[in-house]
């Protein structure tokens, strides 16, 4: 079974916060992590755990960003390679890769679900105060626009803040029937 | 008991009662003679009303008590019983649930809903004029004729007077009701001709509790209301009072009996009835003496204490609507003490919990292997089976018979039939048959669908028909059995069937088949399913938008089903629809393809074999096989889900590793941690296990097709807890659900018709563009 090592945060229950939509002025605590050499962060309000990596099955037939899937204490959730989504070369598996798990949900109606997302390395929880943070940047950010939320300034570096909510999509990671059988769809 | 509770119980009841009504009325259609369905109507009628007036719910009181009247008439004889009838009380009973929902959506009765009702009471009235006022025609019983000549030559008495016998129990006044209040609410429809109060059993002033009631009535009552009127003047001290409701000219003997289970004391009563003026004293020495004779025959004479008995057993021509009423209550409540209503959202959960519990087990079963220890071995196996036997009487729970939802279309199929014009009957087979109380909910729409589609479009006008030598009636059926694992649903009508050429044409004139295009006839036949696609020349309210069937494919996929339509032309189509049984758990057969595993349902298993080399070579890179004789084609796992070879075991010997750090993609597999545990215990087993570069061929069939999976590896038969494919993997063809094996990993589980179907279009596609590589 797998077992969570860090619980960072729990979201507060019943609060119906959509993961994401919470925007930057009243999120004030960000996780970051490594991809390859590059710092990201994401809103922790959207995290529900981070554990480690391992127990992956893999699917067949599905974009390559979609890493597979685990057993999250009896409930299977889909895992997407954020450097995959990113259009990189995923990253090798080391001790410290991780899956955060993120809890999202992409219509008011309906219910939450969660997904994880394989990153190399969790580094801290940072307090990034509203006035530290700029908007995205028009180009220039090796990774799509609508992906970033925003620029967080930390120790005068720059960290990308991601927007989760668009990363996990609903939209664009689903897998569609069609996405592998285009040509005949009068043969059913 | 909380108010709310109690009116929702009122609702779900009076919801049950007006589905037996439909029932019934439905079936009086057929054989109108049938006294007990007229009853059953009636008795729901009032019923609902009784506990309408409960909750003050005027509305459904007033309206329910005009429909009663005309069904008492009717089961009294005086009015016939024909189509026009049931026509107008399906009406009725629409009404009704339309006022019980209301109801239940906090008692909203607008203007719409009361303008309804006026206009059916005024049809109900116009239908029951009231012309014959009840004293002129007294109630014969209607029911059994044995009854009429056996009392045919018995005096009646002459009073043309109601009889009431009231004896208010003890508890009355304490119930919060006044006995006075009863009385008077009688003078409200009639008079109270002569009334004799009986309080012999007032006690000593000593022992008198002024909180108690002992007083007896016994009341002449002229009136023109029938006697349900009367005795709905009771309905609520029904259970704290004996009521004892005699009609104007009844028999003597009726008289005597009543004598007799009223009172130890025959004479004195008999008395009472001669001052009460419903008696003569010449009426009441003929009852004594009838009564005598019967004694003197050896008859029992009946104490009060068997008075239900005697009532049964009695001539029935003391219709008692109470007792009758008080009888099919009691068989009710006999009948509910068996049966528990349970929260849906409770079973589920158990349910869940059930699965929870399955792979636990599992996972001790696993542990129990590696462990050797002979005792745990037998331990853990006699869980694991006492597991499954609890997982198989849950899913029992959930088990409902399909027979409930084939009798609603009875009412669909009149409905449609009469708009449309045609006489169809509905046969049903199969009712019985069981299916997860889920899959019911939702294979209702689509079946709607279904029968509207083939009442519409497959059965043929009379004319046609005649003209072709069938019946001027068209028959649907709707039928319903259990097939390897699935259950099978079948609309069928012995209409005209499909028409090939006219939905080839139609595809191609709106481009979903290309004109040079020669598709199979199934090809043809599922184009029905398409979005948006009709034949129908005309469009009428019925269907012929095209919408019905493409939802209908819709839900069925959803419910992991499937549809396929088989039709001969001019002699009807059928429509078979295929479901899983459950949607919960399954015995599923553990398969290993290379680095993954998969599970396969184990009903659609029929065999394994392997895949010998010499087969191999012998197929010439065809992918079939021959199966003593038979065509088999296959399917290579490992090629359609691009999926690595298996890494030598020799590589895979450090077991700890367990978050698969060495490999590339971090999986590891389930199939050969599995078979490792194995080496473990025996290895002499071990070596026979040992996967030398064999191929197996799991063989499936489903629908009456087979065909083989070509695996690494056969793992055996393996509890499956369904987890559903989630929003991100919804539309994945091939793979139906995810399960947790024991060893807490994810196993994908195959949807062998979606594979197949997989497979087959793209064989399709690559014979029609000859290029890349085989597989």
């Amino acid at each position: 079974m797998t077992t969570p090592t860090t619980q960072v945060v729990k979201a507060p229950s019943g609060a119906g916060h959509p993961a994401g939509a919470g925007t930057v002025e009243d999120q004030q605590q960000f996780l970051t992590f490594h991809l390859g050499e590059e710092m990201f962060a994401i809103g922790i309000l959207s995290i529900r755990e981070i554990i480690e990596y391992g127990q992956l099955t893999q699917v067949p037939m599905v974009p390559p960003f979609i890493r597979g899937v685990i057993n999250l204490r009896g409930s299977v959730v889909p895992v997407v390679d954020l450097a995959v989504r990113f259009g990189r070369a995923a990253c090798p598996v080391t001790k410290r890769t991780c899956i955060v798990i993120i809890e999202t949900a992409h219509e008011e109606s309906q219910p939450s679900q969660q997904m994880g997302i394989v990153v190399d390395a969790v580094s801290e929880v940072l307090e990034i105060p509203a006035a530290n943070i700029e908007p995205p940047p028009e180009f220039g950010a090796r990774i799509r626009i609508d992906f970033i939320s925003g620029m967080g300034k930390v120790n005068g570096k720059f960290v990308v803040l991601l927007d989760v909510s668009r990363i996990l999509s609903m939209d664009e990671v689903a897998v569609v029937a069609s996405l592998n059988r285009l040509e005949s769809p009068a043969v059913a | 008991m909380n108010l709310d509770e109690a009116l929702k119980t009122f609702v779900i009841e009076s919801r049950e009662l007006l589905e037996g009504m439909e029932d019934a009325l439905l079936r009086i259609e057929q054989s109108p003679g049938d006294a007990d369905l007229i009853n059953a109507v009636f008795r729901a009628a009032h019923t609902i009303k009784g506990s309408a007036g409960l909750f003050g719910l005027d509305p459904v009181v007033e309206f329910t008590h005009n429909a009663e009247n005309v069904l008492a008439r009717a089961r009294a004889g005086e009015l016939p019983i024909n189509a026009e009838f049931v026509a107008l009380f399906l009406e009725v009973c629409d009404h009704m649930r339309t006022l019980v929902d209301r109801v239940a959506n906090g008692g909203d009765f607008d203007v719409e809903v009361s303008d309804r009702s006026h206009e059916l009471v005024v049809r109900l009235q116009a239908f029951s004029p009231a012309g014959i006022p009840a004293e002129q025609k007294p109630m014969l019983p209607s029911s059994s004729p044995d009854v009429v000549a056996e009392t045919a030559d018995e005096a009646s008495t002459e009073t043309g007077d109601w009889h009431i016998s009231l004896r208010f129990g003890r508890s009355v006044l304490k119930n919060g009701m006044d006995p006075l209040a009863f009385l008077r609410y009688l003078t409200t429809f009639g008079t109270i001709v002569r009334i004799v109060t009986l309080f012999d059993d007032l006690p000593e002033t000593d022992a008198f509790d002024a909180e108690e009631c002992y007083l007896g009535f016994e009341i002449s009552y002229r009136t023109d209301a029938d006697k349900a009127a009367i005795e709905g003047a009771f309905e609520f001290v029904r259970d704290d009072a004996q009521i004892r409701i005699l009609p104007p000219h009844s028999k003597i003997s009726e008289y005597v009996d009543f004598i007799q289970s009223m009172s130890p004391d025959e004479i004195k009563l008999g008395e009472i009835l001669i001052r009460c003026g419903t008696l003569t004293q010449n009426e009441l020495d003929t009852a004594l003496r009838t009564q005598a004779e019967e004694e003197a025959a050896g008859e029992a004479h009946h104490p009060i204490g068997e008075v239900l008995v005697a009532q049964r057993t009695v001539s029935p021509a003391v219709v008692d609507a109470a007792l009758q009423k008080q009888k099919a209550l009691k068989e009710n409540r006999g009948g509910d003490s068996s049966m528990i209503r349970v929260n849906a959202d409770k079973l589920d959960e158990h349910i869940n919990l059930i699965g929870e519990l399955i792979i636990a087990s599992a996972g001790i079963d696993l542990s129990a292997i590696k462990s050797g220890i002979p005792e745990l071995l037998e331990a853990a196996s006699v869980m694991k089976r006492l597991v499954e036997n609890v997982r198989d009487s849950a899913l029992q729970l959930r088990m409902v018979q399909i027979g409930a939802t084939f009798n609603k279309f009875q009412r669909v199929v009149r409905d449609v039939s009469k708009e449309i014009g045609k006489e169809i009957r509905l046969e049903i087979s199969g009712a019985e048959t069981e299916l997860d109380k889920t899959v019911i909910e939702k294979i209702s729409d689509p079946l709607t669908h279904l029968v509207r589609n083939s009442m519409d479009h497959g059965i043929e006008s009379a004319d046609v028909r005649l003209a072709r030598g069938k019946p001027a009636y068209g028959t649907l059926r709707l039928n319903a059995y259990h097939d390897s694992g699935s259950i099978v649903i079948e609309v069928s009508d012995d209409g005209g069937g499909l028409n090939r050429e006219r939905i080839l044409a139609k595809a191609i004139e709106r481009g979903l088949v290309k004109p040079d295009e020669l598709p199979s006839d199934d090809d043809v036949y599922n184009l029905i399913f398409e979005p948006g696609f009709s034949t129908a020349e005309q469009i009428n309210n019925l269907s012929g938008r095209g919408v019905g069937m493409d939802v209908v494919r819709r839900n069925i996929k959803d419910l992991r089903g499937s549809i396929d339509i088989e039709t001969t032309a001019g002699q009807g189509s059928t429509m078979r629809i295929r479901l899983p049984l459950t949607l919960a758990i399954i015995d599923g057969f553990l398969v290993g393809v290379g680095n993954s595993s998969f599970i396969v349902p184990l009903e659609m298993v029929v065999e394994c074999v392997e895949l010998t080399q010499e087969e191999v070579d012998a197929s010439h890179g065809r992918q079939h096989l021959n199966l003593r004789g038979e065509v088999l084609p296959f399917i290579r796992l490992k090629e359609l889900f691009d999926l690595p070879d298996v890494p030598p075991p020799a590589e895979n010997e450090d077991d700890d590793d367990d978050f698969g750090l060495g490999n590339a993609d971090g999986t590891r597999d389930e199939g050969t941690s599995t078979a490792n545990a194995r080496y473990e215990v025996d290895e002499e087993l071990a070596f026979l296990l040992q996967p030398v570069k064999r191929e197996n061929v799991v063989v499936v069939t489903y629908a009456g097709k087979r065909a083989g999976l070509v695996v690494d590896e056969l793992l055996g038969e393996h509890q499956t807890v369904i987890r559903p494919l989630g929003a991100v993997f919804n539309g994945m063809e091939g793979i139906s659900g995810f399960t947790i094996l024991g060893t807490g990993r994810v196993a994908l589980i195959l949807d062998v018709p979606g594979l197949v179907r997989r497979v087959a279009s793209d064989d399709v596609r690559k014979n029609r563009a000859p290029s890349t590589h085989r597989g």
